[in-house]
């Protein structure tokens, strides 16, 4: 940690330093306050429901029945697979920006060609991939017109492939997210690195792998996490629509939100939810804990500190 | 002295008479006395049902307008809610505390779970049990140490079998009678690249109906099922399982379309209609309806499932309603009890078979208007049907252990035995984290 000081003014003829942490602290506190006045009434009740039942303190049975539950874990693990998506779609993020900033021509409508799926509502997404997936849908009836029939599936409707189905659906309509950002990074990149570069030979893959991609490093970080957290915690819309709120079929697609939903809504299990919820929000939070060290690392990185 | 005695005597007898007449008037009903007011109200019903008895939403607004007209202080709206919205909606609602004055409910554990959590007023309350003695199905379903939760609205037979006549005379074939003549059909149509019965059950709910109908032949009364809910006997049971071996048997005889995993149950329908499917499986009140489009008696059978046990509920139909209530929060419950029972005023019992096509839940509805000899089958047998099972699981049961494994089971993913252990284990577990269910179901069953 970069420790820094300032002298602010002077009491009894001795001047008062305050540590880079304070000051950071005093800036931020406004935002603080108003964030805590939104969360923390929720997140508080969050907390004390997860602890009772029935208005009655349970300790940690809430969390012991949760956590024991085979659909939380199932629920679990498909986050945890889901995860496995980042790492594709940080990579095709990269590849389409780094393309589109070589493209000279037509560069605004590719650009938003590529953002449009982000800016769709989900449901509508959603609802759209349900017909295309189904087994006599548009897709299968492609595959099976250029005689590539042996690869349709049952996309939605096979519990082998759906969640695999639903990451596809959930990748196509992020990476537009992580093309925008990576793209605005690049293009503010002084070109004279680039210029020096291809002057010493650099080819197309060598210069973004080499020269591109250290420099936006803060920002592929940033759309890593964001897209993790997303993975997580933020993937309910999908499901629910595309397996019509049942996470089905069978329990393929069952994600922990979907399981905090239907536990508080449709199973009447408020405090079970309030216990997933928590869980959900410490997984969250490891996240954002790791995003703000790795950016630290990366920051002392790009700077040499 | 004597006029002092007559005293005593006059005031024990005019005791004893009131005595008497409270507790005859007890006996008649518990309903409290309606004082109607006289102040501009509004009462708010959020409904389900447009989606299995098309023409609902006229009927109630036609209701609606009616019942203002009568009673030009209240005004009432309704917002027609989605199959999946219905439930959450409402409890969103009951955590806050405010929503509707009048729920829809489906049946059984539908209605008597939103009473066991304290959201709604028995409609038993507010309606004297004269009247409510004609409600179809609301003792079977609705009834609770005493009470009378919700208020059945329409019938719905539980769950036809839709058979058409020419597209099996095609192919040589009758309308089977039993199980094993239905396998023999799925054979032959199967072969020639036929689908025999449409579904889909990628929304789930064809699995609660599958189970209903196929798992009901096995047990001898909803009594059987409860049992099994509080963990008196087990879902592994041969009473209990042997349907899950049935729907198997059904799949590897390739009765079912092969997407029915892809598509959700009303989009499957559709194709019995077009003629793509010899048989499907409907909502009791839109039978008629389907049997109209795809070319009305003459073409069509409308039937139970056929047996393929020789349990008292094998080849019967099932028969549950739709049920309308009030809600604790409600400011004018007797009101909305008011309207309700408008509803089955007999010039509204007519209106809605003459909108709808299907039966309303009062045994005082006129049967003698139904023309089609079918539906009038249809609708007589749901009077005196076998109880709908699905209704008297938990729900949360019907959803994470009946829908899922219905879907497996489709896709050849599990085995019944599996299935069977899975429904067992969830229901294990889910004694553990409704901790009040057990109490709740045993004394739903006395």
């Amino acid at each position: 940690m970069l420790k820094q000081a300032s002298t602010v003014g002077a009491r009894n003829g001795r001047p008062r330093t305050i540590s880079a942490g304070q000051q950071a602290l005093k800036w931020i506190s406004p935002a603080g306050i108003v964030l805590i006045f939104v969360f923390g009434y929720s997140l508080i009740s969050l907390f004390t429901q997860s602890f009772r039942y029935d208005g009655k303190w349970v300790a940690f049975e809430n969390f012991t029945l949760v956590l024991t539950d085979p659909l939380f874990q199932t629920a679990l693990k498909h986050n945890f697979y889901l995860l496995f998506t980042v790492p594709v779609m940080v990579f095709l993020a990269f590849l389409l920006a780094v393309t589109l900033f070589e493209t000279r021509r037509g560069m605004s409508f590719y650009r938003a060609a590529v953002f449009l799926p982000y800016v769709l509502p989900i449901p509508v997404v959603a609802v759209v991939f349900g017909q295309i997936y189904q087994l006599r849908g548009a897709l299968n009836i492609f595959l099976t017109a250029i005689g590539l029939d042996g690869l349709a599936q049952d996309w939605l409707g096979e519990p082998k492939i759906a969640l695999g189905t639903m990451a596809s659906v959930i990748l196509w309509k992020e990476v537009g997210f992580g093309v925008i950002l990576l793209l605005a990074h690049i293009i503010s990149l002084p070109s004279e690195v680039f210029e020096a570069s291809r002057i010493d030979g650099a080819g197309f893959f060598r210069v973004h792998w080499s020269i591109t991609r250290p420099q936006i490093m803060n920002t592929i970080v940033f759309f890593s996490v964001i897209e993790a957290i997303t993975m997580v915690s933020w993937v309910f819309n999908y499901v629910y629509v595309m397996s019509n709120g049942l996470g089905g079929p069978g329990d393929s697609t069952l994600v922990s939100e979907l399981y905090i939903y239907r536990s508080a809504f449709s199973n009447k299990a408020p405090e079970l939810a309030a216990a997933a919820a928590v869980c959900l929000f410490l997984c969250t939070l490891l996240l954002v804990v790791a995003f703000f060290r790795i950016q630290r690392r990366s920051i002392s990185g790009t700077f040499g500190r | 002295m004597n006029s002092r005695k007559n005293f005593i005597i006059g005031t024990a007898v005019l005791a004893l008479l009131l005595t008497a007449c409270s507790s005859s008037s007890k006996d008649v009903s518990t309903a409290k006395k309606i004082t109607f007011p006289t102040e501009d109200l509004t009462l708010n019903i959020s409904w389900w049902g447009e989606q299995e008895a098309p023409g609902a939403t006229k009927w109630l607004e036609e209701t609606m307008a009616l019942y203002h007209k009568e009673h030009p202080n209240v005004t009432l709206k309704q917002v027609l809610q989605t199959t999946e919205g219905l439930v959450p909606a409402f409890e969103a609602a009951a955590a806050a505390g405010a929503g509707p004055d009048i729920q829809y409910f489906w049946g059984g554990i539908y209605a008597q779970q939103p009473g066991w959590d304290g959201h709604i007023a028995p409609i038993s309350d507010y309606l004297d049990a004269e009247e409510l003695s004609h409600y179809i199905n609301a003792g079977v379903e609705e009834g609770y140490q005493g009470k009378i939760w919700t208020a059945p609205w329409y019938v719905n037979p539980s769950f036809p079998l839709l058979v058409r006549k020419d597209i099996l005379e095609k192919n040589g074939l009758t309308t089977p009678a039993n199980w094993d003549e239905l396998m023999k059909v799925c054979d032959v149509l199967s072969k020639k690249k036929i689908t025999t019965i449409a579904g889909g059950v990628k929304d789930g709910w064809f699995g609660g109906w599958i189970y209903s109908i196929l798992g009901g032949q096995s047990v001898q009364s909803q009594k059987d099922v409860i049992n099994a809910v509080v963990g008196n006997t087990s879902f592994t049971d041969p009473e209990h399982a042997g349907w899950w071996v049935k729907l198997a048997e059904s799949k590897t005889h390739k009765c079912w379309n092969d997407d029915i995993n892809s598509l959700e149950l009303y989009q499957a329908q559709q194709r019995f209609v077009d003629g793509k499917a010899a048989m499907t499986i409907t909502a009791g009140p839109d039978a008629p309806n389907f049997a109209k489009k795809a070319g009305g008696d003459s073409n069509v059978t409308i039937m139970a499932m056929p047996a393929w046990s020789d349990g008292p509920m094998a080849g019967k139909m099932g028969t549950t309603s739709q049920t309308l209530g009030i809600t604790k929060w409600s400011k004018y419950p007797q009101v909305a009890a008011d309207f309700i029972k408008f509803g089955h005023t007999a010039e509204r019992l007519n209106a809605w078979y003459k909108l709808t096509g299907s039966m309303p839940a009062d045994d005082r509805f006129d049967l003698t208007q139904v023309e089609s000899q079918s539906t009038k089958a249809l609708f007589e047998s749901a009077i005196s049907g076998a109880p709908y099972l699905e209704n008297f699981i938990p729900a949360q049961l019907d959803a994470e252990a009946v829908f899922k494994n219905v879907q497996l089971i489709l896709k050849g993913s599990v085995t019944p035995e599996a299935a069977a252990a899975d429904m067992q284990a969830q229901m294990e577990r889910l004694r553990k984290t409704d901790r009040k269910l057990v109490d709740n179901f045993t004394a739903w069953s006395k």
